[in-house]
């Protein structure tokens, strides 16, 4: 049965599963069905190995929960209690859909690791392509190097910028007409997750509502036709679905006016905005924020001049005003939601006590620090000084050279320097130019033989370069096509890391390494003959006799001697 | 075709060393200054014929100075002798090449008439024509031709390594042709801008290696089928023998180069400790309280 250790957290009686009856039981880490009667679990899974939970529509007969597994199996219960079969599937399903997310990351996590890997990286793909698809090496020994250097970067890259919400995310949600006198709205994912974000109230409704008793689209159909979303918001009292949402909302808007600025230097009721006819009855008294009415920051209004002076119009600006104060302060709330929640315990003592600014005593922090920013300039502060040392040269004149080594000098006499001179000012004293007797024609047609291909100047770099095994400047791309170079290309990179295994067992100090060093080497072999020779061998027939592979075989031989050297080695201490 | 507005600049640094080029003309008389600068002209006119709005600038690069020998400040039409300034223009030329082809005449007149005999300045001053040529190209795609005959001057040697760092950050390209002996750092400028670098093995048909190599621009070169770069020998010398190392030490303090490790820098006389494997310190035995 369960184990001693394991808690239970549901127990649920009457479920079939592949018709018999049984109960099921949901537990710590996993999930599991016994039948009837019996002592032990038939049915048992891990909550890490389940991929997902799905449940029957609401309107069939069979309440039913079906578990998808990683593997692609299923199992389906059917919940048969005649009386709360519906609340015991729900139960069941809200419990696991709180503990699925929790497992899940686990399992997946090396899996996706290793496909994220090799999906950024596309040398490493068409290595994986070469090496363990076509058997040469196991998918082990692959991963063995790889997934311990790459998950230090992992968990720097996690530090990603979250993307914020854009303020306009209602608004761009333009509705089409219908053609007939109806709109249509277009929902993308992120503006439901803006949507999320911004008021957790709605995500709270769309939780406890959908999919019991709305579906999405009747869920978002409700919504954007209820005036909590329309523009001017009069609550009428209807059994809306959101008007709990609206008395939520102006609940958060007064909890946060009544917060107010954290700046100790901004004053926000210094700003004032009076109506011409607005008798100031207040004076120039100031009004702790607390008692202010929420319709507008800083307004003189006192509690006596209430709603009934006002005229509809204005009331419903003011409506839209406190909106969109409203709006503006949730869509800056939720982005600054997961980044400071440290910061909030730091400055909250400071300022949610709206006596603070009487007491001299209690200086909140932040107002210090933002004085001490206004009064000092760093600039004009003493210069710490580092204390450096100053190169200390003493043969300065090396770098007068450089590097450089020493050229042989021709020397000259000072005669002959001067007759040199002399030379030259005779001859350039009566220059004219003569351009139609720049060269002759011999020499023309000679200078161009020695440019055209095959011509002196032009050999040189082939030759040299295919001797040394420089892909880039032998492959002349009249003479071999790309996609030869891509394989050679891929042959050197696969090459390279079959070798880097091989090397890095040396000196073979352990049973392991041996193991392995034994592996490595049919492994080269294996390379060798099965995408080395081919290669060699289609290059040849098709194209030219030049020898791309030459330093490739040459790699493999000196691993093969040191093999052979080791072994022979081996043998000897043996015997 | 290039887009009709873009003005392309070629700076051509002609190294005109008169020590270097009256050797050469006891040498080889059949090949000297005048059929050089013959050829560099040809090869300009032939640059600003290409297209309209093609530029061209010419720096004689001297022992004393470096002087540009077009566009030159100096030149007033109608100043040249008489004789001149009718025969040039009397052959019905293109405007352009006539005034340009005199005012490069008349400029390396002057510049070799100048010339004063120094004992202790014999080396083409390349680095600082290079700057020039480098300051002139700043507002237009430009690119330097260098032709140089003299050998180098390693005391120029880290003016010229900035010059082409410069370089290469502007975008500029430099080539190179040489005429006498191979220079080591114009192959390394060639190659970290990405120009061609070529020594000619005819100084004679030195007009036609101009046109068929030099003359097309950097991104019509993918297209045609030109010698192949030459390998570049980066190999640094050591400051203590001024031999080439492979694997040297270097100091971290001055950067100076050594082919053996030393205690004490000999440049900046900073000392480096040795780190020596860990000498296991004899256990001392507790001496046992004598009774």
């Amino acid at each position: 049965m369960a184990a001693s250790s394991e808690e239970v957290l549901l127990v649920v009686k009457k479920v079939r599963q592949k018709k018999q009856d049984g109960t099921l039981y949901l537990m710590a880490e996993r999930i599991a069905w016994g039948p009837e009667g019996k002592d032990r679990f038939t049915v048992s899974h891990l909550y890490a190995d389940i991929r997902c939970q799905k449940i029957s529509p609401d309107g069939k007969a069979k309440i039913q929960l079906q578990l998808v597994l990683h593997t692609g199996e299923s199992t389906t219960f059917h919940f048969a209690n005649e009386n709360s079969a519906l609340r015991d599937r729900d139960a069941a399903k809200d419990l696991l859909q709180q503990l699925l997310p929790k497992f899940k990351k686990k399992a997946n996590k090396e899996l996706e690791e290793k496909n994220r890997m090799l999906q950024e990286d596309p040398v490493l793909f068409q290595l994986y392509k070469d090496l363990v698809v076509s058997q040469v090496i196991s998918a082990e020994e692959f991963w063995a190097n790889r997934l311990s250097m790459n998950s230090v970067n992992h968990s720097t890259s996690n530090n990603k910028q979250e993307v914020g919400i854009s303020a306009a995310f209602l608004a761009d949600i333009r509705p089409q007409t219908d053609g007939c006198n109806g709109l249509r709205y277009n929902l993308t994912s992120d503006i439901i997750e803006s949507i999320f974000r911004t008021y957790p109230a709605v995500k709270q409704k769309y939780a406890e509502n959908v999919p019991h008793n709305l579906t999405e689209k009747e869920f978002w159909t409700r919504f954007f036709q209820s005036h909590y979303f329309h523009r001017d918001r009069i609550s009428t009292g209807l059994q809306d679905l959101f008007s709990e949402c609206a008395k939520q909302d102006e609940k958060g808007l007064k909890s946060m006016v009544g917060q107010g600025v954290k700046n100790p230097l901004v004053d926000l009721q210094s700003l004032e905005d009076k109506a011409l006819d607005e008798v100031n009855l207040a004076g120039t008294d100031t009004i702790p924020l607390y008692k202010t009415r929420v319709f507008g920051y800083g307004t003189a209004a006192t509690p006596s001049t209430s709603n009934s002076n006002r005229t509809v119009k204005e009331n419903s600006n003011s409506a839209i005003i406190k909106r969109f104060n409203h709006h503006s302060a949730m869509v800056l709330a939720a982005g600054l939601r997961k980044q400071d929640p440290l910061n909030d315990q730091a400055s909250e003592t400071s300022s949610t006590d709206g006596n603070s600014r009487d007491s001299d005593l209690f200086q909140p922090p932040i107002k210090k620090v933002k004085l001490q920013e206004a009064i000092e300039y760093e600039d004009l502060q003493q210069e710490d000084g580092l204390k450096t040392v100053s190169l200390n040269l003493k043969k300065s004149d090396r770098y007068s050279h450089g590097p450089v080594p020493i050229q042989t000098q021709h020397y000259t006499t000072s005669q002959d320097i001067i007759n040199s001179v002399i030379l030259v000012q005779h001859e350039m004293a009566n220059y004219k130019p003569c351009l139609t007797q720049v060269m002759s024609s011999t020499m023309a047609s000679s200078a161009i033989v020695a440019l055209s291909p095959g011509g002196v100047l032009m050999q040189a770099g082939t030759q040299q370069a295919i001797n040394r095994g420089y892909l880039s400047l032998s492959l002349h791309p009249k003479m071999v096509p790309s996609e030869v170079q891509s394989e050679l290309k891929h042959l050197y990179t696969a090459a390279g890391e079959l070798l880097r295994h091989f090397w890095s067992c040396f000196p073979v100090n352990t049973p392991f390494l041996e193991e392995k060093v034994v592996k490595m080497r049919s492994n080269l072999e294996r390379f060798q003959l099965t995408k080395l020779h081919p290669f060699q061998e289609k290059v040849q027939r098709q194209y030219f006799s030049t020898n791309l592979t030459g330093h490739l075989e040459e790699m493999l031989q000196t691993a093969y001697n040191k093999f052979h050297a080791w072994q022979t080695r081996r043998m000897m201490r043996k015997t | 075709m290039a887009s009709e507005d873009e003005v392309s600049l070629l700076v051509v640094v002609v190294d005109v060393n008169p020590i270097w080029w009256g050797q050469q003309a006891q040498r080889e008389p059949e090949f000297t200054l005048s059929k050089c600068l013959d050829s560099v002209m040809v090869m300009g006119n032939s640059h600003l014929v290409m297209n309209r709005t093609n530029k061209l600038a010419i720096i004689a690069s001297h022992c004393q100075e470096s002087h540009f020998l077009y566009p030159s400040k100096h030149w007033k039409a109608g100043d040249a002798a008489g004789d001149d300034a009718v025969s040039s223009s009397r052959d019905g030329k293109y405007e352009v090449l006539a005034v340009t082809n005199d005012q490069i005449s008349e400029e390396v007149r002057n510049l070799m008439a100048r010339t004063e005999v120094k004992g202790h300045q014999t080396d083409t001053l390349l680095a600082g024509s290079l700057a020039k040529a480098l300051c002139s190209g700043q507002e237009m795609k430009s690119r330097i031709l260098v032709i140089k005959a003299a050998e180098d001057c390693a005391l120029q040697y880290m003016n010229f390594m900035n010059v082409i760092f410069a370089a290469q950050k502007n975008s500029i390209v430099i080539d190179a042709c040489v005429l006498a002996t191979d220079s080591g750092l114009l192959q390394q400028a060639c190659d970290i801008t990405g120009g061609l670098y070529l020594k000619i093995p005819q100084k004679s048909a030195l007009a036609q290696y101009l046109l068929w190599v030099f003359l097309p621009d950097a991104n019509q070169r993918s297209q045609l089928v030109l010698p192949p770069p030459v390998h570049v020998d980066y190999r640094a010398a050591c400051f203590c023998h001024r031999n080439l190392i492979e694997i040297g030490y270097v100091c971290s303090v001055c950067l100076s180069i050594f082919c053996n490790f030393s205690p004490i820098c000999t440049t900046c006389e900073t000392a480096f400790k040795i780190p020596l494997p860990q000498m296991v310190k004899p256990k001392k035995k507790k001496l046992k309280p004598a009774t």
